[in-house]
């Protein structure tokens, strides 16, 4: 990746050996210079005892707020929805027509967040991008707890709760099978997987880690545990020749699955006959609209835990710009992917088409989609500035705004195109209540819980790599190769 | 005398360093080494001559396992065990099957890639493992990378070896000392065997205490159990009363036309078979009758019902003249609005299957009376 050379950049530390290699070279023009991703006198020791620190010392009493707060929200959602299931469905803001509302919005939102993990920890391997090294396992993180507050919402959706194995093809005494050619049960299948999946995959990136924390935890409890964790890993050459082949394979396969779990949502809304919803770009839309919120999610989280924990010399500046970038770019994406559906559906001369996307805009609720646009093309065009690139309130304010903008994109798809389908008799409106809200505010403090507990309890970077990340900018100060490995 | 030992362990300060110190043991002649390391050092696998990870060709076997099971899967369930008709689509379209295959074959890639890799190429959980008694281990997890050299076949030189691993630069050398295997006796297995019997037991009574005192008990009822109108309920709403209204006057559901003949010869003269001649139409008059005639009029139709001597009536006989040389428009009419003692069919059998008894009942009449020339 191209690196704009505007910053001044730190002194590079002396090459104590001469031998003559790319990126080590003296030699290199220093125009072409790039900021190390690892920052302060980093060593493997230095790190150890940093992630080993946050996983053991006793949390600052604003850990403890914060959680008695986020636990206390998630009660209030956990709360909600016991009582939205004994009362009744009537209790929400669906209806009919829009008998898609909150839930399955915040289904679509969740699982969208859910993909900054995949993306980050697994496309970005392949293409050997060093700088997801350090946040790929918090991203993990993020894609694991986003999905348990997404599957959530469909086990409530469906209306009867207690009777969630429905949902999956098994032997019955009715003789009954799912029909696999709806795209509900390809929707359960893909997500059942993703999550599996992701477990698998931060449990597998875990080990190693486990395994540096194994014996020098402090407390008895912690040492049994990560000691069984981590499974007996010693580093032994060998097993690291089938890890690492293990890794890459992994990250090919969930690749593909990462990028078919949002096709398959879409597809939840594309092969219906709503107006606005039956378009084949939704697929490839959807998934960019994932990795788009999934991003922001993840500047999100970072822009606190990398000041909160101290993390600033792992997870640099330049990591945050990086990772802006991609915002800026999928922003690009997203705009494109909304000017083409509008193309759509004006080139498809079809009055239903064209009127609701006018309706998006310029309809009843008109602040939906207004909204969607502006968070999710217009904020993020600040992120062409390298200074706002790497001002933590700036990429605050736009991740939290493509967060809220993403929200409402699925708002807009969801309860816009359902309240005026092609019968303009059923039209109907749609208003949210208490509890639909309540119900969405609970997954947010469910889904900060999980990820504060995760913050002071495990190793929040994936220190192996970051290791070989340190021994490379040791080794090679500064230069352009990067994706090389060490 | 050389003790048990696994191997003869130093440490180096960096993988460089390591990377040095293998080929200068190795021409010493030691030639089963192992490294250990904090993160995965590339260049070390050509370094000790380790071979490929063919964990690849497993996931690939596996994976497409995984793809053709849910292939055959799907197959089996929509077209087999439960077809289910959807928007007139075939039973065996097979391109709305591909996303499940896709996620089967990735969920099994995914594990087997996983677990192939801990429990098939790196034998773990190993917590016997005699590095993890070293002093070296928390070194190696953390910033140091170590050698081990391995005995041989003829055992292991432990002086020279640490002379080998001294002059390549190691530091830290320690000697590691075999494991200890106990296998595990009768007391173990006693203890396990009880434990998991304890566990069973518990659970059981549990469940069965659970059962017994809450036996009817559904959580969250109030969503099941919501303000409806049964059909067979009586109402108070409605002037009638009931609960399902009956439909207005001259209503005709779908597919059953009523018969507007007022009298079986008038029928006769109106009401023609419209079915085509074909074997499916007999096998549906056969099965058709077999459900609602047989059991008054007899299989082959002689109208010796299979009821007993209490039942009054007598069935007439289909093999009879009076019935052979009736109209089929006669029967359709006698079957519509009943005749006699026999009650009207009209709501129960479908218009069209009325047609394929009469013509089952034909077949019965030629079966029982069949000329010379039917007969090869």
């Amino acid at each position: 990746m191209f690196e704009a050379t505007e910053l001044p950049l730190p002194p590079a530390p002396a090459s104590k050996r001469r031998r003559r290699r790319r990126g080590s070279d003296e030699s290199f023009p220093e125009s072409l210079r790039v900021e190390p991703l690892v920052q302060g006198d980093a060593s493997l020791g230095k790190l150890d005892d940093h992630v080993r620190n946050l996983s053991e010392a006793k949390p600052p009493r604003s850990w403890y707020v914060a959680l008695a707060i986020t636990s206390l929200v998630g009660l209030i959602g956990v709360t909600a929805v016991g009582y939205m299931v004994y009362e009744g469905i009537g209790t929400m803001g669906n209806n009919v027509p829009v008998v898609w509302g909150f839930l399955i919005i915040n289904f679509v939102f969740w699982v969208g967040i859910g993909h900054a993990g995949t993306l980050i920890s697994v496309i970005l391997y392949l293409f050997r991008q060093r700088w997801r090294n350090a946040i790929s396992r918090t991203a993990e993180a993020v894609t694991v707890f986003a999905f348990v507050c997404a599957m959530m919402f469909p086990a409530v959706h469906v209306g009867r709760p207690w009777l969630p194995h429905w949902l999956f093809a098994y032997p019955n005494e009715r003789r009954l099978w799912v029909n696999f050619r709806s795209p509900l049960i390809w929707d359960v299948c893909a997500v059942v997987t993703y999550f599996s999946v992701s477990v698998l995959f931060w449990y597998l990136g875990l080990i190693p880690d486990f395994a540096s924390l194994r014996s020098r935890v402090k407390s008895k409890v912690k040492r049994a545990v990560f000691g069984f964790m981590s499974l007996g890993w010693v580093g032994n050459a060998r097993q690291w020749l089938h890890y690492e082949k293990a890794y890459l394979l992994l990250a090919g396969l969930t690749t593909t699955l990462a990028l078919s779990v949002h096709s398959i949502v879409s597809m939840d809304f594309a092969s219906s006959m709503v107006p606005g919803w039956h378009m084949t770009i939704f697929p490839p839309y959807f998934v960019v609209g994932a990795a788009f919120s999934g991003f922001a999610g993840v500047v999100l989280v970072f822009a606190f835990v990398r000041t909160a924990m101290k993390l600033e010399n792992y997870i640099t500046m330049r990591h945050m710009d990086l990772l802006n970038r991609t915002v800026l770019f999928l922003s690009c994406v997203m705009t494109y992917a909304y000017l083409m559906e509008g193309f759509t559906a004006w080139f498809s001369s079809d009055s239903f088409n064209r009127y609701i996307f006018a309706n998006y805009v310029f309809g009843d609720q008109w602040w939906a989609g207004s909204l969607t646009i502006f968070f999710n093309c217009v904020l993020p065009q600040l992120l062409w500035f390298p200074k706002f690139r790497r001002s933590v309130p700036v990429m605050v304010l736009v991740s939290a705004g493509v967060t809220l903008g993403m929200w409402l994109e699925r708002y807009t798809i969801i309860v816009l195109s359902l309240h005026r389908d092609y019968l303009p008799s059923s039209w109907g409106t749609y208003l949210p209540t208490p509890i639909d809200f309540a119900i969405l505010l609970g997954s947010v403090g469910i889904f900060l819980t999980l990820l504060l507990l995760f913050l002071r309890k495990m190793p929040i970077i994936a220190t192996w790599e970051v290791k070989a990340d340190i021994v490379h900018y040791q080794t090679h100060p500064s230069g352009p190769m990067e994706a090389e490995h060490a | 005398m050389l003790e048990p030992l696994f191997g003869v362990l130093a440490l180096f300060p960096s993988a460089d360093a390591l990377l040095k110190a293998i080929p200068q043991v190795k021409e010493r002649g030691f030639t089963r080494l192992e490294a250990y390391t904090p993160y995965p050092v590339h260049g070390i696998d050509e370094a000790l001559d380790l071979p490929k990870s063919k964990l690849g060709i497993l996931v690939f076997i596996l994976a497409s396992l995984g793809a053709i099971c849910a292939f055959l899967f799907e197959w089996w369930t929509s077209t087999v065990s439960y077809p289910l008709l959807t928007a007139g689509k075939a039973y065996n379209g097979w391109q709305a099957w591909v996303p499940v295959m896709l996620e089967g074959t990735i969920l099994v890639g995914t594990f087997t890639a996983a677990l192939g890799m801990l429990f098939v190429f790196n034998r773990l959980p190993f917590f016997g493992n005699p590095m993890l008694r070293s002093k070296a281990v928390d070194e190696i997890t953390r910033d140091k990378f170590a050698l081990v050299i391995r005995p041989g076949d003829g055992g292991l030189d432990t002086s020279a070896a640490i002379a080998a691993l001294r002059a390549a630069g190691g530091q830290a050398i320690e000697v590691v000392p075999a494991p200890h295997y106990r296998r595990a006796g009768l007391a173990w297995w006693a203890k396990v065997t009880a434990g998991i019997g304890a566990a069973c037991l518990v659970a059981g009574y549990g469940t069965a205490w659970a059962i017994r005192t809450f036996p009817t008990t559904k959580p969250m009822v109030e969503m099941e159990n919501q303000p409806r109108l049964d059909a067979q309920a009586p109402d108070t709403f409605f002037a009638s009363g009931r609960g399902m209204q009956l439909p207005p006057v001259g209503t005709v559901p779908r597919a059953f036309m009523p018969v507007l003949a007022t009298n079986p010869d008038q029928g006769g003269k109106a009401l023609v078979d419209p079915l085509p001649v074909t074997a499916r139409v007999l096998e549906r008059g056969r099965q058709q009758f077999d459900i609602h005639c047989a059991v008054c009029h007899d299989k082959l139709g002689t109208g010796k019902p299979w009821l007993d001597s209490t039942y009054e009536a007598q069935p007439t006989d289909l093999q009879s003249s009076t019935i052979r040389d009736a109209s089929d428009g006669y029967l359709y009419w006698v079957i519509s609005k009943g005749f006699a003692s026999m009650p009207a069919y009209a709501a129960d059998i479908s218009p069209n299957d009325r047609w394929a008894i009469i013509r089952y009942v034909r077949a019965l009449e030629r079966s029982q009376d069949a000329p010379a020339r039917d007969v090869k």
